[in-house]
């Protein structure tokens, strides 16, 4: 029911933007900057967090006259973040931007130690957890934009195949094929940080 | 066969730790007024185009292409001779010099 009455409410603020009132817009942000910035802060860097939600709300005006009204007005607006991150990376591996820090000795011990242990052990120190960040951004930036959004959605954030494909706007096929081959190139990475630690011992 | 490091269940939870870790960084409020003023600089909305609106802009974008496309094929087919000693014109000659059916039996009226 409160749902409902968020989902008219939405519906009631677009229609006033769509009549005409631009300020009314200023109600969307208000509403949904959790969740677009929540998005956004997982999937760019630091320094573009504010930049590319800012864009994306930019975004989510110039195209509401193609929201239907229909569907739910954060799953839209999700879409809408998503996609704007893929064209931040898009851009970024356009212009090579994209800062990648070597990854050392450590790193491969790091990943041999993970790889020894069982799931429920859990690794709540900084430091591994730093050294993870290290390990996936150095993959990560290795990857094309579109592997990279597949990867960060289906196996990072666990969303299903149909939910990747519905917040990037790509057909399922297209989704499961790219989700495939950017687990190949993961594995293929990770393996050279694990050869790598052996030949350096 | 080996098994896969990528969907090593340890590694996973740690790379979706450190994943999530990335959405906790606190972020100023500049960027909503930042925001503000440019949506304020685009102006009203008009409402979403209809289909023939919409077909019309798009010809109108594929105009310039289809142009170039059209003189590019006209300037090649201009300054290509067909190559007589290709298959299929000898074979396209050789079949011209064949004597009709009409011209054989002399049906010709």
């Amino acid at each position: 029911m409160q749902n409902d009455a968020v989902r008219s409410s939405d519906a009631e603020i677009v229609r006033q933007v769509l009549d005409g009132n631009v300020n009314a817009f200023e109600a969307v942000i208000l509403r949904h900057r959790v969740l677009v910035l929540t998005i956004v802060k997982k999937h760019v860097p630091e320094d573009a967090i504010e930049e590319m939600t800012q864009e994306a709300f930019v975004r989510a005006y110039q195209s509401l006259p193609t929201f239907k009204g229909t569907g739910d007005f954060s799953h839209w607006l999700s879409s809408i973040a998503v996609k704007t991150c893929y064209d931040y990376w898009r851009q970024a591996y356009r212009s090579r931007e994209i800062p990648l820090s070597a990854l050392t000795e450590k790193h491969s011990q790091w990943l041999e130690q993970v790889l020894s242990q069982r799931p429920e052990e859990a690794l709540d120190d900084i430091e591994p957890q730093m050294e993870a960040r290290e390990v996936l951004n150095w993959a990560l930036g290795k990857l094309s934009a579109g592997d990279r959004m597949v990867l960060e959605l289906v196996y990072l954030e666990g969303f299903s195949v149909l939910e990747a494909a519905e917040l990037l706007g790509w057909s399922k096929a297209n989704v499961k094929v790219r989700s495939f081959r950017a687990r190949m190139k993961l594995e293929k990475l990770l393996r050279t940080v694990k050869e790598q630690g052996r030949r350096g011992r | 066969m080996r098994s896969r490091i990528s969907e090593n269940e340890s590694l996973k939870k740690v790379f979706r730790e450190a994943y999530s870790a990335k959405g906790t960084s606190e972020t100023g409020k500049k960027w909503q007024s930042q925001a503000m003023r440019r949506i304020r600089q685009i102006g009203p909305l008009r409402p979403a185009a209809g289909f023939w609106p919409a077909f019309e802009s798009m010809v109108w974008r594929l105009a310039p292409v289809s142009c170039v496309l059209v003189l590019v094929l006209a300037f090649f087919f201009v300054n290509t001779e067909p190559e007589v000693d290709s298959d299929y014109l000898g074979t396209m000659a050789a079949e011209m010099e064949k004597p009709t059916l009409v011209e054989l039996f002399g049906l010709e009226g």
